[in-house]
């Protein structure tokens, strides 16, 4: 075997080593950037200042055509302190972030953005209260 | 000559070094003490700090124990004459007489050991109660215990911080009657005494107990109500001139403070800092469906006092509820 031919393949392969410890994509939050460009919520969950869930159960329809979420609040919820969860599709992320006090005596929106953070979709989330 | 001079400095050397390294025979005390802290949860007024002195002597008879505090205790605090042992057949804790004249004189508390031919090693339980004075301040005991044969022997424990917060356990809340409460007096007052004794700036908020409420029925039960709440409070003749302020209360189901709770197997504590930190932006006015174990944090109208209501147990019969306090002054 020449020389200059094992000096040729050791450089290829450094060269390949090299680009494969490329940075993946990642955005602000340090979140990974993927290929998927699916876009939608598939769970709601609003929880009470006691991290109990307030929501009626079977009451809480998500509609991915019309991007609307509504739900029903037990008699007695304050809605201007509960806490809002969401599950959403593998990699997307939800804009503003859930999870915080936050006043729902109006409806609240929130933006699906799809792992390759190319497809946003606007929720709008309507919980009634029980009177 | 040379030769010999290097030899014998360097036996010297090997020598010298060798015995530097070696453990000199140390004679063990023969009286020795060690302390224990039993208590976990912070120091609060009208709750007792526990330890366990031990003292042991391989020469003589134990004689006395003494504890000393840097701040005089409240009643009940000194030695217990009771040391324990587990029974091995029950597996129950079984107390053995071993002291006696426990005393307390101002910060001084000291116990007489009896049986001393067989006691050589005791351990004896020391409660605190920290008083009013000793609020917000830093206590620490020096422990001592000597023997027959003139020897003495002391530890000094580290220094403990009495909370500020003040605790009430066990007031019984009932629909109707004693159902309004004033976290400044730490109380719960019926409508009459209330108008009597004219406390109505004082009362922070209202107990009631209404199996449903709404017009679809929907299930209630017990609750605590700010006097600005018309909506709950809308059926109930209040007392005369009663202040309608909105005391902040936010329910919590997952706190069992085991001071308030009374029992032990809980080690969930509210200390100075919780009632400090605890915020209540948007805070209710209102909390309901208490059930044994639960409890809320409630901030006066007046921004004067935090504190957690506990509920130690509900009774939709007698439509009553026991709660115990938890209060902080915030200024």
């Amino acid at each position: 075997m020449k020389p200059t031919f094992v000096y040729k393949f050791f450089g290829i392969l450094a060269l390949v080593g090299l680009l494969s410890c490329g940075k993946e994509p990642i955005d602000e939050s340090g979140l990974l950037i993927t290929g998927r460009n699916q876009c939608f919520m598939t769970f709601f969950d609003l929880l009470g200042s006691d991290h109990r869930t307030v929501l009626v159960s079977g009451q809480t329809v998500i509609d991915t055509t019309a991007l609307t979420v509504t739900a029903v609040a037990r008699f007695g919820t304050n809605m201007q302190r509960v806490k809002p969860y969401c599950s959403v599709v593998t990699d997307a992320i939800v804009e503003p972030t859930m999870g915080i006090w936050t006043d729902y005596t109006q409806p609240q929106k929130y933006t699906v953005v799809s792992g390759n953070r190319q497809v946003r979709k606007t929720y709008t989330v309507t919980v009634t209260l029980q009177k | 000559m040379k030769k010999i001079t290097y030899s014998v400095l360097a036996v010297l050397g090997i020598w010298i070094s060798m015995a530097g390294c070696q453990t000199k025979d140390v004679t063990p005390d023969s009286l020795r003490n060690d302390l224990l802290k039993k208590t976990t949860g912070p120091a609060v007024v009208g709750d007792r700090i526990e330890f366990a002195y031990a003292l042991g002597t391989t020469e003589g008879d134990l004689q006395n124990v003494k504890a000393e505090a840097t701040i005089a205790g409240a009643k009940g605090t000194g030695f217990s004459g009771y040391s324990w042992y587990t029974n091995r057949n029950t597996g129950v804790d079984q107390p053995v007489q071993t002291a006696t004249d426990t005393v307390t004189n101002g910060t001084v508390s000291s116990a007489k050991i009896i049986d001393v031919a067989t006691n050589k090693a005791v351990t004896l339980r020391y409660y605190y109660y920290p008083g009013e004075e000793a609020k917000g301040k830093d206590v620490s005991f020096r422990f001592s215990g000597t023997s027959s044969n003139g020897k003495e022997v002391s530890y000094q424990s580290p220094t403990y911080r009495i909370s500020r917060m003040d605790m009430k356990r066990s007031l019984t809340l009932v629909d109707g009657a004693k159902a309004y409460v004033s976290v400044a007096d730490m109380a719960v007052y019926t409508k009459a005494e209330v108008e009597q004794n004219n406390l109505a700036n004082k009362i922070d908020f209202v107990y009631i107990y209404r199996a449903t409420l709404g017009t679809g029925n929907y299930g209630f039960g017990h609750a605590i109500v700010a006097p600005s709440n018309a909506d709950y409070l809308k059926d109930v003749t209040l007392p005369t001139g009663l202040a309608k302020t909105r005391t902040a209360i936010d329910k919590r189901v997952d706190v069992k403070d085991a001071q308030l709770r009374g029992t032990t197997g809980f080690d969930v504590y509210i200390d100075d800092l919780d009632l400090q930190q605890t915020t209540f932006p948007n805070a209710a006015d209102y909390a309901y469906g208490f059930a044994a174990d639960q409890g809320a944090f409630v901030k006066t109208a007046d921004g004067a006092y935090a504190a957690y209501v506990y509920v130690n147990s509900v009774n939709n019969g007698s439509k009553s509820m026991t709660i115990s306090i938890k209060r902080l002054k915030l200024n």
